[in-house]
């Protein structure tokens, strides 16, 4: 594995010019001699659309999940690719999810069922922004959970806090640095003579905005540069798929291990409205089949490529509500309510799915349509953040959330 | 206008039909009607193809009245297919196999009172979301894979009587149960306000002031929707003209690229290239996949991945490297502060200037790369 010190001789930081290298950036990399623990590392994917979680994480133990859904519904295990994968005897896998299958074995992967937002929206629109806020309910937030989940620190590295994508993300607006990258590569001014110039402007601009969005901009831009110096590789034979996720995860992996002061990273994968034509001509094939091939996909290369790195980082998926317990008339399955989450990672306590089952049962459905919420969103992203990040202040993270109740899903 | 109308009732151009249906929907739906009346506009969006395929209306039925019909459905299809061959009868089964399955869909009436009308606090409940459904129950395309026109299927509508906003709408309508519906929300107070914010949001300051809404508001109710009118308040404002509400919006993608390829004088040969620089900003056209639309929030644009596209668009634009764009380099001044006049047709700030004159001091500066320069400063992302 590289240490720091292997980084600081290896990495190409000349790059940074002599007596150029940023401040923090020495500081930190010189305090690995030190015996401070490396920073962990928060990965959060939002599923866009509201994913239909009965369908990912199958309920198959329930006699009602196949009268809900004549045409939808997922077989039970058999052991062929046209079935569920067994994780307990009562739930399974989404086939297209078979790569997360192993490393579920492994138990570096849990999976929490049941959970959501309490807030009854049944509006994208909303929902997603009260799951980015964190304050579900709260039009008025200015701010997003994953940026005030970063830990203040004196040293702080001007990519600790990403997103993939060209715009910034609700989840990671705030206080904190953030910085949107779409492509690490891209990441810089192609004509060197207009360099210094837009810098300079940038700085002495009198527009707060841009001038603060300008300041974070070029200091990434150096950041990137001794990045960009060299090609990535993934580890051992790991192929991302070729989508935005697996192309994003591929990229927070290339910063991982530059050691460059990641904490948090964001990213995320739309598609999931599926109203219309969610399954093929078997209900394991489809749109929602295919966006699990590149969900699982992508998950199972971004751990192998980070291998024991994997120690520092953990990975979350979220997405707005579920879906309708009952599929509709067009083959597809209308908003509902409490979902599916997975989390990832070294500390992870996985190979279980965490959360209390509501059944599927008329009088269990939430509204008489929905699955029941039992777990709240912010009991799982509050454990993450408290355990995983080191954050203690979890009011400020999640204002107004009092009845914290975590399931355990880390073992440290 | 017709940018603030069409993400205001955005459709997303990927969707299947909408492929074929997006480019007709602009032409036809919104640009008609981008200063004309909000009920007609409404109208036009609701009846349109493009919108009953990207919110699926257009498989919306009745599930009782569907049952009903099913068996003279496979009839009709019956005899069409004696004329098709195998291949084809085999995709027209399956998909009959798809429809007879149908059912209600929600998905229309919420977007139509949440993001079109009322607005997310509109005062709107879900019980609402189910009956407009049922009024719509019927609004369909004809051979929507062929890129077919609106189309009214009585057979599949609810008959039944509903409540929408505590109206009644009698048992036994057809097409006019939505019609009524369109009329309730358009002359709704909530929608007056909702799209008089969301106008001042646009054109004023990401937080306008309530007393402009207010009054936004009222001419909207007054002249039962005349969107001219309301845009007349808002320009007429002391608000509009305040400081508080001077350079306050930072241009969008396609208002910045827009504005330089007009401030340079550029000729557009081939327009494609552009359209894939406003994708790089942040603004892919006719591709926002949620039916919000985009933000019309200075925060949804500032970033550092859009502002160092922005810098590099500048570049290349005044360097003529944008491929189908032709610039005449020669035009522009070497002097910072007379490229600017030109380019921004006012003073640039004198950070700015006093910046590009550092910069190049070493260097022998070309006219391109001082156009560059003004067109990437921060003086060119607002307006």
């Amino acid at each position: 594995m590289t240490t720091r010190r292997l980084f600081l001789k290896s990495s190409g930081l000349a790059m940074f010019g002599i007596g150029a290298t940023p401040a923090w950036l020495s500081r930190a990399l010189y305090a690995a001699d030190a015996p401070s623990p490396r920073k962990k590392i928060l990965v959060a994917i939002f599923q866009r659309g509201a994913m239909d979680g009965l369908n990912v994480v199958v309920p198959f133990g329930e006699k009602r999940y196949y009268s809900l859904r004549p045409n939808l519904a997922i077989p039970k295990p058999n052991g062929t690719p046209d079935s569920a994968i067994d994780l307990d005897g009562f739930f399974g896998l989404h086939p297209a999810l078979s790569p997360l299958k192993s490393i579920y074995d492994e138990g570096k992967l849990a999976i929490i069922h049941a959970v959501g937002s309490p807030d009854p929206t049944r509006s994208h629109f909303d929902a997603q922004d009260y799951m980015e806020s964190g304050t579900p309910g709260r039009k008025a937030t200015s701010d997003g959970w994953l940026n005030r989940a970063l830990p203040s620190e004196k040293q702080i590295s001007p990519v600790r806090a990403v997103s993939m994508g060209t715009a910034l993300p609700r989840a990671l607006r705030g206080h904190n640095e953030a910085v949107a990258i779409a492509n690490l590569n891209d990441f810089q001014i192609r004509d060197t003579r207009g360099a210094d110039s837009f810098e300079a402007m940038y700085q002495s601009t009198i527009d707060q905005v841009l001038n603060g969005a300008g300041r974070e901009t070029f200091e990434a831009v150096k950041l990137m540069q001794s990045i960009q110096s060299q090609p990535y590789t993934p580890t051992g034979n790991v192929r991302y798929p070729n989508g935005k996720l697996g192309q994003s995860l591929m990229q927070i992996a290339r910063l991982i291990k530059a050691n460059v002061g990641l904490e948090v990273a964001f990213t995320d994968l739309g598609g999931w409205d599926t109203h219309v034509n969610e399954v093929a001509a078997k209900p394991t094939q489809g749109q929602l089949a295919n966006l699990l091939t590149e969900f699982g996909g992508a998950l199972s290369a971004f751990y192998h490529d980070l291998g024991d790195r994997m120690a520092d980082v953990c990975v979350v998926s979220m997405s707005e509500f579920g879906r309708t317990a009952r599929e509709n008339g067009s083959r597809g399955t209308d908003h509902g309510h409490a979902n599916v989450m997975f989390a990832l990672g070294g500390g992870v306590r996985g190979g279980k799915i965490h959360g209390d089952w509501p059944g599927l049962e008329q009088e269990q459905l939430y509204e008489q349509r929905d699955l029941q919420l039992t777990t709240d969103f912010r009991d799982v992203l509050g454990e993450l953040v408290t355990r995983h990040l080191g954050n203690t202040q979890l009011k400020s993270v999640f204002p107004e959330y009092t009845n914290a109740k975590f399931r355990g899903i880390l073992s440290v | 206008m017709a940018d603030f109308w069409y993400n205001h009732f955005n459709v997303f151009m990927e969707k299947g039909a909408d492929r074929v249906l997006t480019g007709i929907y602009e032409r036809e739906a919104i640009r008609p009607h981008v200063f004309g009346k909000f009920r007609d506009l409404l109208e036009a969006t609701a009846s349109s193809p493009a919108m009953l395929f990207y919110l699926d209306n257009w498989q919306s039925v009745s599930p009782e009245r569907a049952q009903q019909q099913a068996p003279l459905l496979r009839q009709i299809g019956k005899q069409r297919a004696k004329r098709l061959s195998a291949e084809q009868q085999a995709k027209q089964q399956a998909r009959q196999a798809k429809q007879q399955a149908r059912g209600l869909n929600e998905n229309y009436a919420r977007e139509l009172m949440e993001l079109h009308t009322l607005g997310v606090d509109g005062g709107y409940t879900q019980k609402d979301i189910v009956e407009v459904a049922r009024c719509f129950t019927g609004w369909t395309i004809f051979e929507p894979r062929l890129g077919g026109d609106f189309y009214y299927n009585d057979r599949v509508h609810d008959k039944g009587e509903k409540i929408v906003l505590g109206v009644k709408i009698p048992a036994g309508g057809g097409k006019d149960d939505a019609e009524k519906v369109l009329d309730i929300l358009a002359r709704h107070p909530n929608t007056a306000r909702f799209i008089s914010t969301k106008l001042a949001k646009k054109f004023v300051a990401d937080d306008p002031p309530p007393a402009l809404i207010e009054r936004m508001a009222k001419t909207f109710h007054d002249s039962d929707g005349d969107i001219r009118a309301v845009m007349g308040t808002m320009l007429e404002s002391k608000e509009f003209f305040s400081a508080g509400a001077f350079r306050a919006k930072v241009k969008t993608p396609l208002e910045m690229i827009v504005s330089a390829v007009r401030a340079t004088g550029a000729q557009v040969d081939y327009a494609m290239p552009l359209g894939n620089q406003i994708a790089q900003l942040g603004q892919p056209l006719y591709r926002k996949q949620e039916p919000t639309g985009y933000s019309s929030a200075n925060a949804e644009w500032v970033n550092s991945a859009a502002l160092l596209a922005r810098m590099n668009f500048a570049i290349a634009l005044a360097d003529n490297r944008v491929p189908g764009v032709k610039v005449d380099t020669e035009r522009f001044r070497v002097d910072p502060a007379e490229a600017a006049r030109q380019l921004l047709f006012r003073e640039a700030t004198k950070e700015t200037i006093a910046s590009i004159n550092n910069a190049l001091m070493q260097k022998e500066p070309t006219s391109a790369l001082v156009a560059g320069l003004v067109l990437g400063s921060p003086d060119f992302q607002r307006r």
